[in-house]
């Protein structure tokens, strides 16, 4: 089942620090886990990504864009990520 | 009920909080000097008091990815591509209001661990971690407030938030992947490849010892392998990225293939420039990938003066990240990313600034002149800078965050001096920094007075005007005994007068060697200070007097840890000249060992951890083709040896020598009994507390008390009084010497180094009961010549007089801190006679001063309701810090300290 989407999934959420942030679009400080709104917009991590295998551990996945295909993680943000592309749905 | 220390010291009329130079007024008095930063800084400001201290894992994630892609690499253009891919992959965080924009990672208050030194930590706690952060959290708002007390520190964990040593807060989700990443590093990091090799130094059980009895503190190789030295931005300012790519991609072609008469390392430099490319090609894309956020939050952006802020971040950005800087805007915006991505690089506690105010001067002059910026907006930069420096974090391993550091990052801003030409360098936008801290009242920058009797009254009565706000900066450093000690030690190295002068502190208070370097902005020439060498957080760090002076008492054993720590000396210390000769044996051997230990620990550092960016900032690394590694800096005389608790072994030998020697009123062997009965006082774990406050009295404990009260009644140091003072000179001559026997992994000599930081708690607390009067687990006197609590009784100037008793240049530093009563300096009077009182010290050879202005009564009412004291500082050792974020143990020795009601 789909989980509702949290603030810190959210690209207009700037993390003040690991509970809380500002959303720029509310211009206000919102909760990381709080439930986001209907603005909400996906912020690129590597479990949205098409080179993203979920691992067997939680919270642990590995990456396809490298040969030796690395460990990455769920929660690792795409922002910067030259490999990110969006995976299928 | 047991009796309470204080009561023991207030019946022997010797009470712990003593009040020097008259009495305080009956109502608690707050600071003299209160002012509002503007309102941008304010709201800036308030959003880091609400702001949690928060770790990530992306920079050592990608670090890592990369570095473990590229085995057989050479080892500095494999470190550089690793740092490249990190840097280039940080996600860009930027908060509305922010003017000057950049972190060290995308929270607020952000940093990140650095395995590479040292990934114990994270194994030894694997599986709590691990477990925590499978747990379902749970989240609310109640539970996120609960944690206003203790400051920004996350102590525990709650919700989806997994607390690292009671400091750092992690997201749950991010854990597993730390600890992965961590694992790759085993048997890999400078802590682990160095203790192998470590352990093949003579002696090395002797070492081992030493740090579990706590007489060492840390290590520094793989702990904080640099900083407290002074940053330099000339480079970056003069040419910029593009430039110094241009300049790397030359002299890179220049080398290639080629020895040049140095078939050591001549061919080194073809690796080492195209290392130095990478880097920067790797904070370009960081800088430009803060200017794409911009121009995302720009285009979504209704409000139209905060859409305008992000496009001048952004153009701002946009040229910064090519060329060199045109405005003061885009010049101080440049010096904050040298500045964040140099403490990125590695472990850094104490990257200091520098002379800012001149290095900026430039930029600030011929804007103001062209009418391009006011002071009022630069006065809101500079407010606005302090918010940012004073969200900067040092990830580090637990035991010097909190026990050395306490939580400080010690970027020290340096102000006044004299220029190359030996004249006054004060200047306008130094007065406007001043006012700023004034404003602004936070931790960072802290700010030091380069005193010179050359610079203007206005000057130096403004720095005061500072202090009065209670802030405990400026500190007051003396230029001329500090060019004396960098002309001494770094003469070897071609240090001359007019380099002297350059001087800057770099960390709390170490001297450090600095440059002349001729920039040119538009057509017109200004010669700018900027750091010139090696690290000083390096070397022998910190070593415990008083812990050395229990372990001769004891023949080499530690009581407490039951632990041998040095063979025995099997003397029965018949004379204070035997006492005292067998004290400088043990810590020489100590620094000995230390010494051996840590060369090979910061020679794997430089091996495989070597500083890439901040190499190529410092001269000489670029025009040589050198980097740290291969003293390509000119300066490489950096390392020290560090002690903690000088004024506790001057007191304790004192108290020795005329109690036990001269006198003849107690035996030794007595005297060692009450030291091991800690006085008839419950020790400190049994009392639950580290403090002095708090020690209290066994039942039926009174057999010491005439041993006690003659050692808390035997000289002290403080007073004027030969006799304790001339066992300091005795001390420091010979310490100071020493220090010259031993040498750095560079083959220069080490050097005497006296600050406390944070230790004197930790060492303290692993320290029983000393001859001076103190009880076992309690906070030694902070810094070097500082009274201890209390015992300081003929006023400032018989303090001062102990203080200079010896010659400070022969030391990187020595440390003075004074608490005084706001309404001691009241008025403009006052404020003329605390710098009348400065001016005294410094005039005596005394080195470094700071004061504390507070009322101690506030300080007690702060412990008691946290909450209500927010932004609260005091001074502690070489540093400003949030009450809130200190230990108890630190808060009670700053209530204790002598409170001076008159100056």
């Amino acid at each position: 089942m789909e989980q509702t989407p949290k603030n810190l999934d959210c690209r207009n959420y700037a993390p003040v620090d690991v509970a809380k942030g500002f959303c720029h679009l509310r211009k206000e400080i919102v909760l990381a886990d709080g439930e986001a709104c209907d603005a909400f917009e996906q912020l690129p991590k590597c479990k949205h990504c098409a080179k993203y295998t979920p691992g067997e551990e939680a919270y642990l996945g590995t990456c396809a864009a490298s040969p030796t295909r690395p460990m990455t993680y769920p929660d690792l943000i795409g922002v910067t990520c030259e490999w990110f592309s969006w995976k299928e749905t | 009920m047991s009796k309470k220390l204080y009561q023991v010291l207030q019946d022997s009329g010797v009470p712990l909080d003593y009040r020097s130079c008259g009495t305080p007024p009956e109502e608690t008095t707050d600071r003299e000097v209160k002012r509002e930063p503007t309102p941008r800084a304010g709201k800036l400001r308030d959003l880091y008091y609400q702001t949690l201290s928060s770790a990530g894992n992306e920079f050592p994630y990608w670090y890592t990815r990369k570095y473990m892609e590229l085995d057989g690499e050479i080892p500095v253009v494999r470190r550089a591509l690793a740092l490249k891919c990190a840097f280039s992959h940080l996600t860009p965080t930027i908060f509305p209001g922010e003017l000057i924009v950049m972190g060290k990672a995308r929270y607020y208050r952000g940093s990140f661990p650095m395995p590479w030194l040292s990934e114990g930590y994270y194994m030894s706690k694997e599986d709590e971690l691990y477990q925590a952060a499978l747990d379902k959290g749970s989240s609310s708002a109640d539970e996120v407030s609960k944690f206003g007390s203790g400051g920004g520190n996350v102590v525990r964990n709650f919700g989806n938030v997994i607390s690292i040593a009671g400091k750092f807060g992690i997201r749950q989700e991010e854990v597993p992947a730390m600890l992965r990443v961590a694992r790759a590093w085993v048997g890999k990091s400078v802590d682990d490849v160095g203790h192998k090799y470590e352990q093949m130094v003579p002696g090395y059980d002797i070492k081992e010892a030493i740090m579990k009895s706590v007489v060492c503190m840390f290590d520094s190789g793989y702990t904080l392998p640099q900083g407290r030295e002074v940053i330099n931005h000339y480079y970056l300012l003069q040419y910029g990225f593009d430039g110094l790519i241009v300049m790397a991609q030359e002299e890179r072609a220049k080398v290639a293939g080629r020895a040049d008469g140095d078939g050591l390392v001549g061919m080194n430099r073809l690796y080492n420039y195209e290392a130095v490319i990478h880097v920067l090609e790797g904070i370009q894309t960081w800088v430009l990938n803060y200017a794409r956020e911009a121009r995302r939050l720009e285009a979504r952006e209704e409000e139209p003066v905060q859409k305008e802020e992000y496009r001048n971040i952004a153009e701002c950005l946009e040229w910064i990240a090519h060329h060199p800087p045109r405005t003061f805007r885009e010049a101080i915006q440049l010096c904050w990313i040298v500045h964040v991505a140099v403490l990125n690089e590695d472990a850094i506690s104490g990257m200091s600034p520098g002379r800012l105010g001149q290095v900026l001067w430039p930029w600030f002059q011929q804007d103001i002149e062209a009418g391009r910026i006011t002071e009022e907006q630069v006065l809101e930069l500079l407010e606005c800078q302090r918010v940012k420096f004073t969200c900067l974090d040092c990830f580090a391993s637990m035991g010097v965050v909190g026990g050395v550091l306490s939580g400080n990052t010690f970027n020290n801003l340096s102000l006044g001096g004299l220029s190359w030409e030996g004249a006054p360098a004060s200047n306008r936008l130094e007065e406007l920094i001043i006012e700023a801290a004034i404003n602004c009242v936070t931790t960072q920058p802290t700010l030091s007075v380069l005193y010179d009797d050359k610079l203007p009254e206005l000057f130096l009565l403004k720095a005061v005007e500072c202090v009065k706000t209670g802030a405990g900066y400026p500190a007051f450093v003396n230029n001329r005994v500090a060019m004396e000690f960098l002309m001494h030690h770094y003469g070897p190295e071609d240090m001359n007068l007019e380099e002297s002068r350059a001087i800057a502190i770099g960390g709390c208070l170490e001297t450090s060697p600095c440059s002349w370097m001729l920039l040119t902005l538009n057509g017109k020439e200004y010669p700018i200070p900027g750091g010139s060498g090696q690290p000083t957080s390096v070397g022998v760090h910190f070593i415990s007097l008083p812990k050395i002076l229990e372990l001769v008492l004891f023949d080499g054993m530690d009581l407490r840890a039951d632990l041998r720590v040095f063979p025995s000396h099997g003397k029965r210390l018949e004379t204070y000249e035997q006492l005292f000769e067998q004290v400088k044996t043990y810590f020489a051997r100590a620094v000995e060992v230390l010494s051996l230990a840590n060369n090979i620990q910061h020679d794997i550092w430089r091996k495989n951890n070597m500083a890439i960016f901040n190499s190529l900032l410092k001269p000489d690394c670029l025009e040589r083709g050198h980097l740290i590694n291969e003293l390509g800096y000119r300066y490489n005389a950096t390392h020290n040896v560090e002690t903690c608790g000088t004024v506790n072994l001057v007191n304790s030998l004192a108290a020795l020598k005329k109690l036990v020697y001269e006198d003849e009123e107690v035996t030794l062997d007595d005297l060692r009994e009450a030291l091991r009965e800690n006085f008839g006082f419950k020790t400190a774990t049994e009392v639950g507390s580290y403090s002095l406050v708090d020690q209290e009295k066994k039942g039926g404990g009174d057999l010491y008390d005439r041993i006690h009260y003659l050692c808390l009644t035997a000289p002290k140091y403080g007073n004027d009084d030969p006799y304790a003072d001339s066992i300091l000179k005795e001390w420091e001559d010979w310490f100071c010497a020493i220090c010259y026997e031993y040498e750095s992994l560079n083959a220069w000599p080490y050097y005497a180094c006296q600050i406390s930081v944070s230790t004197h708690a930790p060492m303290g607390a692993a320290t029983l009961a000393t001859p001076d009067g103190r009880l076992a687990g309690t906070t030694f006197a902070d810094a070097s010549l500082s009274a201890y609590p209390g015992t300081d009784r003929n006023g400032p100037y018989a303090l001062f007089t102990s203080a200079t008793c010896w010659d400070h240049s022969k030391s990187q530093n020595s440390q003075m801190n004074l608490k005084i009563h706001p309404s001691a300096i009241r008025g403009a009077e006052g404020a003329r006679n605390l710098l009348e009182l400065t001016r005294a010290y410094m005039r005596k050879g005394g080195f470094h001063i700071q004061y504390n202005v507070v009322d101690s009564r506030m300080l007690r009412d702060a412990q008691r309701s946290p909450d209500q004291y927010r932004d609260l500082v005091v001074r502690v050792a070489g540093f400003t810090q949030y009450w809130v974020e200190i230990g108890k143990p630190i808060q009670d020795e700053v209530i204790a300290r002598t409170e001076y009601e008159g100056v």
